[in-house]
């Protein structure tokens, strides 16, 4: 009912160029890169970066993203407190973007990274169908929450009105930055194929239930 | 480990690595971990110490905003406002900077800096534009002290200005306040810092600061006395006004030196309590040591006599009049009771000096010493106690009475003064003044008589102005100014007289002009006087001899 996969016809896609061939000439024939069935260590990278950006997500929240200094002296603003500043004056879209690029999706990534990492290891029921659109999502999403840290960059580079006014970035900034950098990483590493692998492996086992699945053995 | 082994053992394969259990992607993070404990490490360590500070009002205090700066040096910043539990003030909460943490000590001030105006000084107008700050003045006690009560006003100078720090105690507070200058013969030396109630004593305590380079002014015999406002103030001198510099008179100020009769004394510590003395002339009264008081039985009136009026031995104050009061007598007796206390010490050196020689009450009244009243002023009436040796006196000597000694009075001054007064008026009583008065009635009846004849001689020439006589004398008097204006005329340039005198000056011109002729010939030839002119005609005009 299913047709079968590359992988069990041992046929490997190059990473680089596309070119599907068999697994076992250890090279693309036409760019000489390595070839791999899956993505080498996915899930464990996947992991490695999302754990990475989860530790990093807490600086960036806690701590300032930049420092105004003005005339009635500095004042340190975090993420959150920009949003509530914005919302406080009534510009609620500002702090509706700003909510949704800086924290809601970083947050949303990581929630949807450990989903599918839980769905690769058959942790999860949802079809596989919505866990790939899932995916996709996540990685078209990721490289906008870098919004935030290019306000920082030019509000920095623009407002340098000595003792008038100047803004100068935070901690925050830099963790900020690396969040959405480990979380895109974290994206990239993630092979969406082994949501299928985990999937057909149910369905045989569902199928034949005395057939001990292959990860336990 | 996650990839699904696919090969197939019929076919030739390459060799399946066995994945290394921990693989290197988990540096990442691990890196992240130590980063965001960095991160967060860093932001504590930043932290620094909090201090609560206790003020009145958050007025212009902001949280996240309003610095707290130690000589104009950022240190900290205050982090929450909130009211204290019992809603009578409120608690700033500062965070300092780490390494400001050593200001927190004991003894450190706090007060927010704005703009103020005051009589005395206006200070912080920066702020108007830089929002309010808090500054921190830091004491000298021990460290790790996280509560404050912040000060409402700026103090005057802060504890780390080097100078010598004094408490002054007054009856009333006065018009001294805070940051209100010392002067030192007029001249600023020092402020008021803070000025509290001692209920217990009941006086108003001064803090005040002098300045180190004047230090050495304030000695343990210096007063200190409130040189605020107008003085005016009528004593036995008269009418006395002073008046301060201008600052002085609006903010109150206070002067300090050492009254003359004290002894100067050793300079003075930190702390030392001094009091302060309403006017200039209270500390006059503070170099003496009352340590003997007198009562004196006055046989007159002591009407002008005041509390506080000088007891003086020919001049020199040496006490003042405590009392006049009858509680002090005995019952029956009719001489007026006056308490006064003296400064031995001071009688005995000026009596010294008077006397030559060494005396003691009994000795010098044995001597003629007597109290008697002066008078101090004749414009206001003021009576002092003079003590003075007096010639001839009745014997007398210091005898108890009641709780008090009594010094010998001698009716003095006033009462001889009543006695010759009398004397005079008796005199003029005794003068023949109904004689002289009448006589003077005789004169003036004389004066009358000849008043009477005046008139009569006026009454007369009235009578020949009225005659027709002199009526016409008038007329006459009109022609006869005619005539002369006549004679004056034939004398002006259209007269008789103006013609003849023109002809006379003509021929008196050709008579001159002939003359000239005459001094010409006689210049030109001298002999021509004797020899006559040579007729030669023509002049020949000769060479130069």
């Amino acid at each position: 009912m299913n047709p079968p996969s590359a992988a069990s016809k041992n046929l490997a896609t190059c990473n680089v160029c596309g070119k599907v061939s068999p697994v076992t000439d250890g090279e693309c024939p036409r760019c000489g890169t390595h070839l791999h069935l899956r993505k080498p260590q996915s899930l464990s990278r996947t992991w490695a970066f999302l754990i990475a950006a989860v530790i990093l997500y807490i600086p960036a929240n806690t701590m300032p993203i930049m420092t105004v200094n003005g005339l009635g002296g500095s004042e340190k603003n975090t993420i959150i407190s920009g949003v509530i500043t914005f919302w406080e004056m009534k510009s609620y879209p500002i702090a509706i973007v700003i909510f949704t690029a800086s924290v809601l999706i970083p947050l949303l990534k990581v929630v949807a990274l450990v989903w599918l990492c839980m769905a690769a290891k058959g942790r999860s029921h949802t079809s596989p169908h919505s866990l790939s659109r899932l995916y996709h999502v996540t990685e078209i999403l990721g490289r906008w929450s870098m919004v935030d840290v290019f306000v920082v960059a030019i509000l920095v580079c623009l407002v340098q009105m000595g003792a008038l006014m100047s803004i100068t970035p935070g901690p925050a900034a830099l963790s900020f930055s690396a969040v959405v950098i480990l979380t895109m990483f974290s994206a990239m590493s993630f092979d969406p194929r082994l949501i299928w692998d985990k999937h057909r492996e149910q369905i045989q086992t569902s199928d034949s239930p005395d057939k001990i699945p292959s990860n336990l053995a | 480990m996650s990839e699904p082994d696919t090969s197939s053992p019929s076919e030739p394969r390459a060799v399946v690595k066995r994945s290394r259990r921990w693989s290197t992607v988990w540096i990442v993070p691990a890196v992240a971990l130590a980063l965001g404990i960095w991160l967060v490490w860093e932001h504590y360590r930043e932290l620094g110490p909090l201090a609560y500070i206790r003020f009145e009002t958050a007025e212009s205090v902001v949280s996240g905003k309003t610095e707290v700066r130690c000589r104009s040096v950022l240190v900290g910043l205050v982090e929450k406002v909130d009211l204290s539990t019992d809603l009578q003030s409120v608690i700033v909460a500062v965070r300092m900077q780490p390494e400001s943490k050593s200001l927190l000590r004991e003894g450190s001030r706090f007060w927010v800096v704005k703009p103020r105006v005051t009589a005395s000084d206006i200070s912080g107008l920066n702020t108007i534009i830089s929002g309010s700050y808090i500054d921190l003045d830091p004491g000298d006690g021990r460290e790790d002290v996280h509560h404050f009560d912040g000060l409402e006003v700026p103090p005057v100078t802060k504890s780390s200005v080097p100078g010598l720090r004094l408490v002054l105690e007054a009856e009333t507070a006065g018009s001294l306040a805070i940051g209100s200058p010392i002067y030192y013969k007029g001249f600023e030396v020092g402020r008021v810092e803070q000025r509290t109630f001692d209920i217990r004593k009941r006086r108003t305590l001064f803090d005040i600061f002098i300045r180190k380079e004047y230090a050495e002014l304030v000695h343990e015999g210096t007063a200190f006395w409130n040189s605020s406002g107008i003085d005016i103030s009528t004593g036995a001198d008269g009418l006395r006004v002073r008046t301060p510099s201008f600052q002085a008179m609006l903010s109150g100020g206070a002067s300090f030196g050492v009254p003359p009769g004290s002894q100067v004394g050793k300079e003075v510590g930190d702390g030392t309590v001094f009091q302060l003395y309403p006017n200039e002339e209270a500390t006059r009264h503070i170099s003496f040591n009352p340590e003997r008081k007198f009562l004196l039985f006055f046989d007159q009136t002591v009407r002008g006599l005041n509390t506080d009026a000088p007891v003086e031995f020919r001049g020199i104050p040496l006490g003042r009049v405590v009392d006049i009061s009858f509680d002090y007598a005995p019952v029956g007796e009719k001489r007026v009771p006056v308490l006064i206390e003296i400064d031995p010490a001071l009688l005995r050196n000026s009596a010294q000096k008077a006397t030559n020689e060494t005396v003691d009450f009994k000795d010098a009244v044995a001597k003629g010493l007597r109290a008697k009243l002066g008078t101090a002023s004749l414009l206001t009436g003021a009576l002092f106690v003079d003590i003075d040796f007096v010639p001839d006196a009745p014997p007398a000597e210091i005898i108890k009475s009641g709780d008090y000694e009594v010094f010998p009075t001698h009716s003095s001054g006033l009462v001889q003064l009543e006695a010759k007064v009398n004397a005079i008026l008796t005199k003029i009583e005794a003068l023949p003044l109904e004689d002289t008065l009448s006589k003077f009635g005789n004169t003036a009846d004389e004066i009358t008589a000849i008043v009477t004849e005046a008139r009569a001689t006026v009454q007369k020439i009235d009578q020949l102005l009225a005659r027709e006589e002199t009526q016409n004398l008038t007329a006459e008097m009109d022609a006869t100014l005619k005539e002369v204006r006549r004679s004056v005329t034939s004398l002006g340039p259209s007269g008789s007289l103006q013609g003849d005198l023109n002809r006379t000056l003509d021929e008196l011109r050709a008579a001159l002009r002939s003359f000239k002729t005459l001094t010409n010939t006689i210049d030109d030839k001298p002999n021509s006087l004797i020899f006559g002119r040579e007729s030669t005609g023509d002049p020949v005009p000769k060479a130069r001899r």
